[in-house]
């Protein structure tokens, strides 16, 4: 038995050889690198220059936001030694005006070590929201500015380039892997030597194959090793690890793919119209429709109605309020009513009785947008189980999770600036309605958004998930190819 | 009977026994049926919940009992763009857009409520509509009908005699053409019929003639585009020594022209014309509303700070006023200057038309469908000039009323005659001869896409002859 495959071995590395040395000879090998290099580091430049953007965007935020506390703590101090007249619309101690705008505070996702792989949601959703007193509604529903059109067309990154482009190099290097070994006359002069049908088509694959990994796995992995310090970490080198198994086991299936139909095709032309309408199926046709299966079994509730019960629901607030907007800014002409006294603040009527509006709003609309959440993780569900229908859906959301642009992460990054929102209204809340001063404990002791991170082993075991169910693909048409090419007419 | 008709009906009898036309036209004609369900339902659903949302929330503003004005405008009133007939046929950039505006005091907003937003990672695919089937996988519907409608009878030596009987090349590249137009044209036709004839029950009574026409001119866009890609087929096919060769380039051109230039001219044109984040317009639009309010103030009443002590109560509606009017400049030059970078982006993209027609066509169909960036524009702006209608009135209503109140300004409530002086919110969208008239560029470079491509054809039939 160990003779047997030492034997299988060594053909299969002389077939190698010799694959190799044609494709060399044909110059494919050459242009099908040339072009995957650069496609790759194109895809690989265009991720990297998006996440820096953004990182950079994020850190001025942050900075700026750390120079205003600083400033409105100095204020503060000023204030209250008297050296400094309050403003009526930035007094430092009111704390209806510090928690709802002067002490913004942002929640902001940080970019995950592979984000420079696949661009995913990051371009469309928010990673950085500033939030105060505001109500949910009004502080969560922000979007990302940027041009519909391009949103439409999409973005050249690297989920793009394996997803889409990988599995046509493919197709188009091994349509024909026998059928013109066949038009030539030149498969039976192959299998008149030891060589088993199976192991010719192993070999000429496995060259491709290893081709493949190259430019669209090495590649990739060590440019992001290079110009992602945060790749190089223990949980970006289990990302990547899982990023690299799923774009293999995809290149696999389609290997495996096209050896099948090359097996039951009997004309190379007739081989590359099946796998043409394999690719259209599998990428273009399959995700649109698994997405609109989501949107059919988990359908959105209607934002036209959301507007209008927020509406409905301010007003009856308003009206309920409208004794304590009625009064008036008196502090505005009365600087000393600016001034706490004894640790407490006569905050405007008017201001309390916005932030009440607001926190009824809050208190009532939050099952509607707990529907919005639920209807959406529904959704991700959905595609999750249907996913497996398709190698490409499956891919392509494992590549976004990995990058920590998936669905996923900025479900669980919404969740959290929820919560972040509730907490900061929790801690203005007594002060403002109780009327307590802010001091400069209180500009300590503010509440700050912490990232908690998807768990690692849940990000991998999807990952998993996914690689299976690429693999069985794989392996499903592989067997099928097998018992194909056993038929296969040589003449 | 002329040699070019002659030729496609023997090249319909033909493509008519084999069995890739059923194939094919089977699968797009199931898509399109498809699409074409979804469409019209996703339109009548937000057809209604925008009217009726949109009589609600008038309706609410008018049902507001006495109050201040101001809370009032603080509170605003929701406006709901209305869906374009079409749109069951091109949703366009519906879905990166949203359809909802908030308008309120002191602030232009931008629409919020993206259905993309409130969609899983896949929706990037793409969404299922007509649009979307015939733009992407109309061409591959003629590449697969016709990669061989050269090459084969080059292989099989019929083109030879063909040509020995005093037909010429061209008479034999428009009898092709004529055979592949008229089997889409057979395929397409019923789907054409079912899309006019739903958008026409959708549309309102008055608005059927301008449907009908917007339908017209998505026809002629769509016939443009296949036929572009019917020469392109044609002359890789006249060029190409194999079939398997012509089939390969073929399905390159389609991934690098549908695909793949798209995606590379919106990266160039945003590295070209770069357009702000959400931050930097949002702290740039920020300054200049706080200079231009303080200079405006300082005019007004001498003094820089607004709504500070340096004012009293007594002219508090006036400094409202002051306030928004010195705003609407400001917000003009941000808001366009957004928007015209969007504009010239999309406006480079729009060039390379004439390579890959599918941008072209792209463009092209969004505007008659009423659902591209124009009217996303057109809408907004009319929705910020209702807001500023609204601004406006109350203010006023404030000067008039409750800044004789002195001190006690805040405790004047307007009686709810004032919600009625705002007038609802109408909007029209452009009729179809304002946006034909729009669309001739990307009409133009569409016929200049069709007219590289049958002159190519030509040349490479010409130049390669029977080799």
């Amino acid at each position: 038995m160990r003779g047997q495959m030492r034997t299988i071995s060594v053909e299969l590395r002389r077939i190698m050889r010799h694959e190799l040395a044609l494709l060399h000879a044909d110059k494919s090998l050459w242009v099908v690198s040339a072009l995957l290099a650069l496609l790759s580091v194109y895809a690989v430049g265009t991720g990297l220059e998006h996440v820096r953007s953004r990182d950079l965007e994020r850190a001025e935020a942050l900075a700026e936001q750390a120079a205003a506390g600083a400033a409105l703590a100095t204020r503060l101090g000023r204030v209250m030694a008297r050296q400094e007249p309050p403003d009526p619309w930035a007094n430092p101690t009111d704390p209806a005006l510090v928690g709802g705008g002067l002490a913004t505070r942002y929640a902001d996702l940080p970019s995950a070590p592979l984000a420079l792989l696949a661009i995913g949601q990051s371009d469309m959703l928010p990673d950085l929201y500033s939030v105060s007193t505001e109500s949910r509604v009004e502080t969560m529903y922000d979007s990302e500015i940027e041009n519909p059109w391009n949103l439409l067309t999409g973005r050249f990154d690297l989920a793009f380039v394996v997803t889409y482009l990988l599995p046509l190099f493919i197709l188009g290097w091994s349509y024909n892997l026998l059928a013109s070994e066949r038009e030539l006359g030149t498969l039976r002069l192959l299998l008149s030597q030891p060589v088993r049908l199976g192991e010719l088509v192993l070999g000429k694959v496995a060259v491709r194959a290893v081709v493949l990994c190259v430019w669209c796995v090495v590649l990739p992995v060590g440019l992001s090793l290079v110009f992602r310090p945060e790749a190089r970490g223990v949980a970006g080198l289990a990302a990547l690890a899982g990023w690299s198994s799923l774009v293999i086991a995809y290149i696999l299936f389609w290997f495996a793919l096209a050896a099948l139909v090359d097996g039951v095709a009997r004309s190379g032309a007739l081989g590359a119209l099946v796998l043409i309408v394999c690719w259209v199926a599998c990428v273009i046709i399959l995700p649109v429709a698994l997405s609109l299966g989501a949107s059919l079994a988990s359908p959105a509730p209607s934002r036209a109605e959301l507007a209008t019960e927020t509406r409905v629901i301010t007003a009856q607030s308003l009206a309920r309020l409208a004794d304590e907007l009625g009064r008036d800014y008196r502090h505005i002409q009365d600087p000393e009513a600016l001034l706490p006294k004894g640790g407490r603040f006569e905050v405007s009527e008017r201001l309390r009785a916005f932030f009440l509006a607001s926190s009824e709003l809050d208190a009532r609309i939050e099952a509607k947008l707990e529907a919005f959440d639920g209807q959406l993780l529904g959704q991700q569900v959905f595609v999750e189980r249907w996913g497996l229908l398709s190698p490409a859906v499956l891919v392509h959301e494992g590549m976004a999770a990995l990058a920590g642009n998936g669905t996923r992460r900025y479900q669980r990054f919404q969740a959290r600036v929820t919560a972040f929102h509730a907490e900061w209204r929790r801690f203005f809340g007594p002060r403002i309605n109780q009327g307590l001063a802010i001091g400069e404990a209180d500009l300590q002791a503010l509440p700050r958004f912490r990232w908690v991170e998807l768990e690692p082993g849940r990000v991998l075991a999807d990952a998993l998930l996914r690689l299976v169910g690429i693999l069985a693909a794989a392996v499903g048409a592989a067997l099928a190819a097998r018992r194909a090419l056993r038929r296969y007419p040589v003449t | 009977m002329n040699a070019a008709l002659l030729i496609a009906r023997r090249d319909l009898v033909e493509l008519a026994r084999g069995g890739r036309l059923y194939w094919m036209g089977g699968v797009l004609l199931l898509l399109l049926a498809a699409s074409l369900a979804v469409g019209f339902t996703r339109q009548r659903q937000s057809h209604a919940e925008r009217t009726q949302a949109q009589a609600l929330d008038y309706a609410g503003w008018l049902a507001q009992p006495e109050r201040h004005p101001h809370d009032a405008a603080h509170q605003g009133m929701h406006v709901f763009k209305p869906e374009a007939p079409l749109a069951i046929v091109d949703p366009g950039l519906g879905p990166y857009l949203g359809s909802t505006l908030w308008l309120r005091a002191h602030r232009q907003t931008e629409v919020k409520f993206r259905p993309a937003q409130d969609a899983t990672g896949l929706a990037r695919f793409g969404s299922l509509s007509a649009a979307w089937v015939l733009q992407l996988l109309g061409p591959l519907v003629v590449i697969v009908l016709g990669f061989a409608a050269i090459s084969s009878e080059r292989e099989q030596g019929t083109l030879r005699q063909t040509l020995s009987h005093g037909v010429t090349l061209r008479q034999v590249l428009w009898g092709k053409a004529l055979a592949l137009g008229s089997m889409l044209g057979m395929l397409l036709l019923p789907a054409g019929v079912v899309a006019g004839a739903a958008v026409l029950a959708f549309a309102e009574a008055g608005a059927r003639a301008d449907a009908a026409l917007r339908l017209l001119g998505l026809g002629v866009a769509y016939a443009l585009y296949l036929a572009a890609f019917i020469f392109m087929v044609l002359a890789v096919s006249a060029w190409a020594r194999s079939s398997r060769l012509s089939l390969v380039c073929l399905l390159g051109l389609w991934i690098a022209l549908v695909l793949v230039l798209p995606r590379l001219l919106a990266d160039a044109s945003r590295a070209w014309v770069p357009s702000e984040s959400r931050r930097e317009f949002e702290r740039g639009l920020g300054a200049a509303l706080g200079d231009a309010t303080e200079r405006a103030w300082k005019q007004a009443f001498g003094v820089g700070k607004p709504f500070g002590s340096g004012v009293s109560l007594s002219q508090w509606g006036l400094g409202l006023r002051v306030h928004d009017r010195a705003g609407y400049a400001v917000l003009d030059r941000h808001f366009d200057a957004l928007w015209e970078s969007y504009a010239q982006q999309q406006a480079l993209q729009r060039w390379a038309g004439v390579l890959s027609p599918t941008i072209a066509v792209r463009a092209l169909s969004m505007g008659l469908s009423g659902t591209d960036f124009d009217e996303h524009r057109a809408f907004s702006s009319a929705a910020e000039a209702q807001r500023r209608r609204m601004q406006d009135i109350l203010s006023e209503d404030l000067i008039e009323h409750a800044d004789g109140r002195g001190e006690r300004h805040f405790s004047y409530r307007a009686a709810p005659e004032l919600w009625a002086r705002v007038p609802p919110f109408e909007y029209r969208p452009a009729d179809a001869g304002a946006v034909l008239g729009r669309a001739w560029p990307s009409f133009g470079l569409l016929c200049a896409a069709g007219l590289l491509w049958i002159t190519l054809a030509g040349a490479v039939a010409a130049r390669r002859g029977l080799g």
